[in-house]
């Protein structure tokens, strides 16, 4: 406890002398060339604080959905009815979702995938996401 | 030619019957001047749900897959062949595309609504449909319209 006093004031007195110095120097520049610099003007950069732009599951993963992957695309599919989920339940981009559609469609055509219920053995699979709580609002 | 997708299901059936109509479809199809690129069994199962086809009710098939370059102009006369195949309970092909390169508009979509392209656009569409207004503070000091 004591060291560390010690050290503290070592170190206050250290920046107090250093921010004094500045200061002086400081003032000097000020009063010498008040005009010349242009160092407080903004820089021309980039916004470093913008976040990287959002992707959908399957172009993270750069999946693309085929009617054969029939696993994948049970999972865009209500258990209970069989429905497509929407794109507000998704999350896919407008593309993917639309891709996911078709290939649904057509693997319900080729009587590979049910369309009134979720193939039994898929049932517990994980969930890609909630259809409790959607992106955007239900409009029913 | 284009590349295209046979996919099949076939009529629950023995090996060597099954292997006869495999033969059979891919003959047809190499005698339109098609050509066989892969053939592919998905195995047989009971179907998602009673299909009846040709006056015979089916509840297990065998899904098969045959992926062939042809002429467009062949693809009906396929059709037509495979229709009359009582073997075959479903046939469909789809045309094989390349997968495009695009990048995810997911970012652009999660936008406010006034901050969103197509919502812009229909906005813009629906103030051109609108009626200009007179304007009143325009000089003249009466309105020259019938009101």
């Amino acid at each position: 406890m004591l060291k560390l006093g010690k050290f503290l004031a070592q170190n206050a007195t250290l920046v107090n002398l250093v921010g004094r110095q500045q200061l002086g120097a400081a003032s000097r520049l000020y009063s010498a060339a008040p005009e010349s610099s242009d160092s407080d003007l903004p820089i021309d950069i980039t916004n470093p604080y913008e976040k990287d732009p959002q992707q959908c599951i399957l172009c993270k993963h750069s999946i693309e959905p085929h009617y054969k992957n029939v696993k994948l695309l049970s999972q865009f599919q209500s258990p209970y009815t069989g429905r497509i989920y929407g794109r507000h339940i998704t999350g896919l981009c407008k593309r993917r979702q639309e891709q996911v559609e078709q290939a649904i469609l057509r693997a319900q055509q080729c009587l590979l995938m049910p369309g009134y219920h979720k193939d039994l053995d898929f049932l517990q699979d994980p969930k890609l996401f909630d259809p409790e709580r959607p992106v955007r609002p239900h409009k029913y | 030619m284009p590349s295209y997708e046979l996919a099949l299901v076939l009529r629950q059936l023995p090996r060597p019957e099954l292997i006869s109509v495999i033969r059979r479809t891919a003959e047809s199809i190499l005698d339109k001047g098609g050509i066989i690129r892969k053939l592919e069994n998905l195995g047989s199962r009971a179907l998602p749900h009673k299909v009846s086809e040709h006056g015979v009710v089916h509840r297990e098939g065998t899904h098969f897959t045959i992926a062939f370059d042809t002429a467009p102009t062949k693809i009906a006369d396929l059709k037509e062949e495979f229709g009359r195949d009582i073997d075959i309970i479903r046939r469909y092909i789809f045309k094989v595309e390349e997968p495009e390169q695009k990048q995810c508009t997911l970012h652009e979509e999660m936008l406010p609504p006034a901050y969103r392209k197509d919502v812009q656009e229909i906005v813009a569409a629906a103030q051109k449909k609108q009626k200009k207004k007179f304007n009143y503070n325009s000089g003249l000091d009466y309105y020259p319209f019938q009101k």
